[in-house]
């Protein structure tokens, strides 16, 4: 048997496709983008190597500033509020019985829906003629339809109301997924450990604070890198609720990068932009298991 | 004990509003689509006056949504079956094979779910265009297959490395030969783990918008997502059709969940809990 499973040709038979398909199609490109990205490469011309050029353009370039707020606003917005709701419904639906696959579905839901299909949805509702501030002025506050807040309009503050709008979108959506998550680490927490510590007289909260939320540390680092990625990567949303409009003031660097290559054609440019969105992608994973991962407890 | 029932119907109150919040933007949705679109601007909040097909026949014909579904369809189809192929013969190779470099390969798989798919956008795109890949499906599938091998390796890892290893002695012993192992044995042993990648899947691939956009330009051979961005836009003006072509994206999914949630939810805990 064991010579069997130590055959080269069965071994190469089974790795070699998936292996293939995953360098020629994902690795040989990322290192194509680092090399483009170096380049001055647009759509006609083949890519001349021009050193850190685009990098000099790139931080001049005051979109990409608006960018990089915007997605770090997102990230850290997304972390935060996700962790906490995230916990809050984990904690709510574990503690009761009746309905909970229901909630739990009910709030799982929109996470396997388009957010391309969600976005436009969200756009309307907060759109002013029959939106959400048609809906108040129905309930009685009048005129509120003119004089309501421009939701995905306004350009007021350092992060602007769009933003806000589209990350509370963007967290009515996933955080049926951090729930989740949760929810499956909690219900893995041995029965006897609650039993314990309320012999000990712990209060309700007190076994959260002191068992629980221990214990969930390793999700909590899984389920915040799946949110900081995630976040990063961002896009389906912003393209449809605001296409980064207006002036540019909702843009994240999906978007801006989205723009640059394909709108106007600038790869070298745009490829800079992939670079720069990669590293914060490794970085933020690395930040988070180092601090948040701890040893992993016996449960 | 009172006190206790007084904090479960706080907790039931306010799981009650979380449920609205969420099913109601789908339920206006809902109800808008079978609207006239000159009701919207009258009554946009009261239950259609007199329900109309019209939209949705609109969306799924001149929107071209309905050629979008069978492209997305097509699209999908194809790529879970091979990503399920592909990828649960790597798992098996990384799972049972004995070799040295098992570990790493699958380390190597896994930094595919950390990298952000922007990044590969643009080379991958002008090789395409140059061997003629771009504005086909095929061009598609390519990159969704690769994209979801990382979830299914990682997945179906944990299902070969739970068997037992009697099994494989005993159909070792019987005389199979390593293919007859994993097609015949591991393989169907693995079903529940297959069918819990393929959902995930294939959900991710439907609702993909970026690659979709930016590899298809010919109108016949969008996707759904794709489609519907454009049919629902700045410059169309008819309401109730754009709501339409929105119901029309989203109820395949909603039809797939309600039937296997259960499922899906189990995916996606297996994918995440050894992460």
């Amino acid at each position: 048997m064991d010579k069997l499973l130590r055959n080269k040709k069965a071994i190469a038979v089974f790795m070699a496709p998936g292996l293939i398909l995953f360098t020629v199609i994902l690795f040989v490109p990322i290192c194509q983008s680092v090399y483009y990205s170096f380049c001055e490469y647009k759509a006609i011309t083949p890519p001349e190597f021009i050193g850190l050029e685009n990098y000099k353009t790139l931080f001049k370039d005051k979109t990409f500033w608006i960018a990089i707020k915007n997605s770090l606003f997102f990230l850290v917005f997304s972390c935060v509020t996700q962790l906490i709701m995230g916990l809050l419904l984990a904690g709510l639906l574990t503690n009761i019985d009746k309905g909970r696959n229901l909630f739990k579905n009910i709030i799982y839901l929109p996470c396997v829906l388009s957010s391309a299909a969600l976005g436009l949805l969200w756009m309307f509702i907060f759109s002013p003629q029959f939106g959400i501030n048609k809906l108040i002025e129905t309930l009685g506050v009048p005129n509120y339809s003119v004089d309501g807040p421009l939701w995905l309009m306004d350009t007021n503050g350092f992060i602007v109301l769009p933003m806000w709008v589209i990350a509370f979108v963007s967290l009515w959506q996933y955080v049926g997924q951090s729930m989740m998550l949760y929810m499956a680490q909690i219900s893995g927490i041995s029965k006897e450990l609650y039993e314990a510590s309320y012999i000990d007289g712990c209060t309700k909260a007190k076994t959260f604070r002191f068992i629980t939320l221990p214990l969930i540390r390793p999700m909590v680092a899984t389920a915040m890198s799946l949110n900081a990625i995630g976040s990063l990567k961002f896009f389906d949303m912003v393209y449809n609720m605001t296409e980064g409009g207006p002036n540019h003031m909702t843009e994240v660097l999906a978007t801006h990068l989205y723009q640059q290559g394909f709108k106007y054609t600038k790869y070298g440019y745009a490829s800079a932009i992939g670079v720069v969105l990669l590293v914060m992608c490794l970085l933020v994973t690395a930040f988070i298991n180092k601090v948040v991962k701890t040893e992993q407890y016996e449960m | 004990m009172k006190k206790l029932s007084i904090s479960k119907i706080i907790i039931y109150l306010f799981l009650i509003i979380m449920a609205i919040i969420y099913v109601a933007p789908l339920l206006w949705v809902l109800m808008v689509s079978f609207k006239e679109n000159a009701e919207i601007y009258t009554s946009p909040f009261g239950l259609p006056k007199a329900p109309t097909f019209e939209n949705f026949k609109f969306a799924w014909t001149a929107g071209k949504l309905g050629i979008a579904t069978l492209n997305s369809f097509i699209v999908c189809v194809i790529t879970l079956i091979f990503s399920m192929i592909i990828g649960s013969m790597a798992a098996f190779g990384i799972a049972r094979l004995r070799w040295k470099l098992a570990r790493l390969s699958l380390t190597y798989f896994l930094l595919g779910m950390m990298i952000p798919v922007h990044c590969v956008l643009i080379p991958l795109f002008t090789r395409f265009a140059k061997v003629g890949l771009t504005n086909s499906l095929i061009g598609l599938i390519i990159p969704y297959l690769t994209f979801s091998l990382p979830i299914t390796i990682f997945i179906m890892v944990g299902f070969f490395e739970s068997m037992p290893n009697e099994l494989i002695e005993s159909a070792c012993i019987d005389g199979a030969t390593i293919y007859e192992i994993f097609f015949k044995v591991c393989l169907p042993l693995g079903k529940t783990g297959l069918f819990v990648t393929g959902l995930m899947t294939f959900v991710g691939n439907w609702n993909e918008l970026l690659f979709a956009m930016v590899f298809i330009s010919d109108d016949l051979k969008k996707t759904l997502p794709v489609s519907l961005s454009k049919f629902v836009g700045p410059y169309n003006t008819n309401y109730t059709q754009m709501f339409a072509a929105i119901i029309i994206a989203i109820i395949p999914t909603i039809v797939v969940y309600c039937a296997f949630s259960n499922q899906i939810v189990d995916g996606l805990t297996a994918g995440a809990v050894k992460g």
